[in-house]
């Protein structure tokens, strides 16, 4: 039996062959295999110019400079140390965040933690597009405003953000701090660290080709943004994150995103033309609902709510034949509509019974076509005994 | 999530799945779309005396695999079994028989309040 097409690039990419090679080449007793940290002999400083070279790449890829480059293990422990590191850091001039409803849980739970510690949290509600009106943000900062967090891309939906007119709104309110969770942004849509005057920006290797593990907080020098380390032991990248930097991880990290800077431009018509495929052929299912706004939108990526069927069963129904990820959280065995959906004003049913289709470097037409004839065959059965159509 | 072997094969089939019509045919529903389950048992008994027993069960159901797996099952082994009291094994029996999760168990007291829909007397 054929594997199942890959439709789920948003959790996760395969490691692109040129970035495992250049990884490879940090492994083996004939590669680059030292502690960057040994600057006593030649192989912690052949290490050491590795990682460097990664940083440079990394920063290259989003209009940074190399030293505002932070490496960590991923996106989630990036944004730990933005939003606690900022907290803990600024708490004399406030203790107030604010942030969207619709962010990933790698922000929503540091926030909702710092709440228990005493912050104050404001959770704006994009509306029905999912893409954050910059006024509301205005009416929300406070004086004692220290920190907005966004998400520039969607992990669910695929909207982009506005980050321009966000960081001017932050901008114009003075001392308040813009940190991006950057973690989908990667070879999908333009992002520039200096032009925009990020303060902080998350970023993570593995969803754009590169092996998980690793990531990088971005922390801008040009705009003198400090904060308190979360983790001690070494003092290394410049004492906010201490620990052996892993010189495999950080250089498929840099060769993915030098990839993704190159080549995103070229890649994104042809995954547009993907998804526009996959798009035409849903809707002609019937029963059909798109999630966030599609001018504001990634190519990669495609939200659906389908109506009459329910979602585990859908999701069981198609998993033999396509991976996709479904619009619910599975930490219990009882799946919970996805909060961002209903964010977005889905009622429970349509929030629960939808799926992501994520599309990337490696789908083909057969993958797509793969998807809509299993979707045609699972919903015309599921609604068939779910009684469709009946009281 | 994973399935064991008998909540996927009658996931994957339904074979019970569908409607039957006739004025001899009674039909029991409970839950709701609205709430993510709702089942709907339709039954046909034989015609013979006493001893009643059922000639053929069909089902609709809207929910999870296990809810679709269950009830299916009840349709093949009611017209086996003949129960004529309430489902063909206990909530506890059918929990073990498809490793349905303890957070899914009122998902099976749907099946049941529909099962006894359908079948309570008069037939």
């Amino acid at each position: 039996m054929k594997p199942p097409a890959y439709l789920d690039y948003a959790a996760t990419t395969p490691v692109d062959p040129r970035v495992a090679l250049r990884m490879a080449g940090c492994l083996t007793r004939e590669g680059t295999f030292g502690n960057p940290g040994s600057s006593s002999h030649d192989y912690g400083d052949a290490a050491q110019a590795a990682v460097e070279a990664a940083r440079a790449e990394v920063a290259a890829a989003v209009g940074a400079l190399p030293a505002d480059v932070v490496w960590t293990s991923g996106a989630t422990e990036a944004n730990n140390l933005a939003l606690f590191g900022i907290a803990h850091y600024y708490r004399s001039l406030g203790r107030h965040i604010v942030t969207l409803r619709t962010e990933h849980k790698a922000v929503l739970d540091p926030c909702r933690e710092l709440e228990r510690r005493g912050w104050r949290v404001t959770y704006l509600d994009p509306g029905r597009t999912g893409v954050l009106d910059p006024a509301r943000l205005a009416l929300a900062l406070q004086a004692d405003t220290v920190l907005v967090s966004v998400m520039h891309v969607n992990n669910e939906i695929g909207v982009i953000q506005d980050l321009a007119a966000i960081a001017a709104v932050c901008a114009a309110h003075g001392s308040v701090r813009l940190h991006v969770d950057g973690a989908q942004s990667i070879g999908k849509a333009a992002l520039d660290f200096t032009r925009l005057g990020l303060d902080l920006l998350s970023l993570s290797a593995h969803k754009a080709y590169g092996p998980k593990g690793v990531g990088a907080l971005l922390v801008s020098r040009r705009r003198g943004v400090q904060l308190e380390a979360l983790q001690f032991g070494g003092g290394q990248e410049r004492s906010l994150r201490s620990g052996t930097v892993p010189t495999h991880q950080v250089v498929g990290m840099g060769a993915a995103l030098a990839l993704a800077a190159a080549e995103w431009r070229d890649e994104v018509p042809q995954i547009a033309r993907l998804r526009d495929r996959l798009w035409a052929g849903l809707e002609a299912l019937g029963g059909v609902l798109r999630n966030g706004d599609p001018a504001h939108s990634v190519a990669h990526l495609l939200n659906v709510s389908f109506a009459d069927v329910e979602g585990e069963s859908l999701l069981a129904a198609v998993r033999p034949f396509i991976a996709v990820s479904t619009g619910s959280a599975c930490a219990s065995a009882v799946q919970e509509p996805s909060y961002v959906l209903r964010a977005l004003g889905r009622d429970e049913r349509l929030a629960e019974s939808s799926l992501r289709f994520s599309l990337g470097r490696f789908s083909t037409e057969a993958d797509v076509d793969a998807a809509l004839f299993a979707l045609e065959g699972a919903l015309a059965r599921l609604r068939r005994i779910g009684g469709a159509g009946q009281p | 999530m994973l399935y064991n072997d008998l909540t996927r094969r009658h996931f994957e089939t339904a074979a019970h799945a569908g409607m039957l019509t006739g004025p001899e045919v009674r039909r029991g529903a409970a839950g709701s779309r609205a709430q993510g389950t709702w089942v709907q048992f339709d039954v046909r008994w034989r015609p013979d005396p006493p001893p009643r027993a059922l000639a053929q069960v069909r089902f609709l159901a809207f929910g999870c695999p296990h809810v679709i797996a269950v009830a299916d099952w009840v349709a093949q082994q009611a017209v086996v079994s003949a129960p004529l009291a309430g489902l063909p094994e206990s909530i506890a029996a059918l929990k073990d028989r498809f490793a349905v999760p303890t957070e899914k168990v009122g998902r099976l007291l749907i099946i049941e309040d529909a099962w006894i829909a359908a079948i309570a007397p008069p037939y």
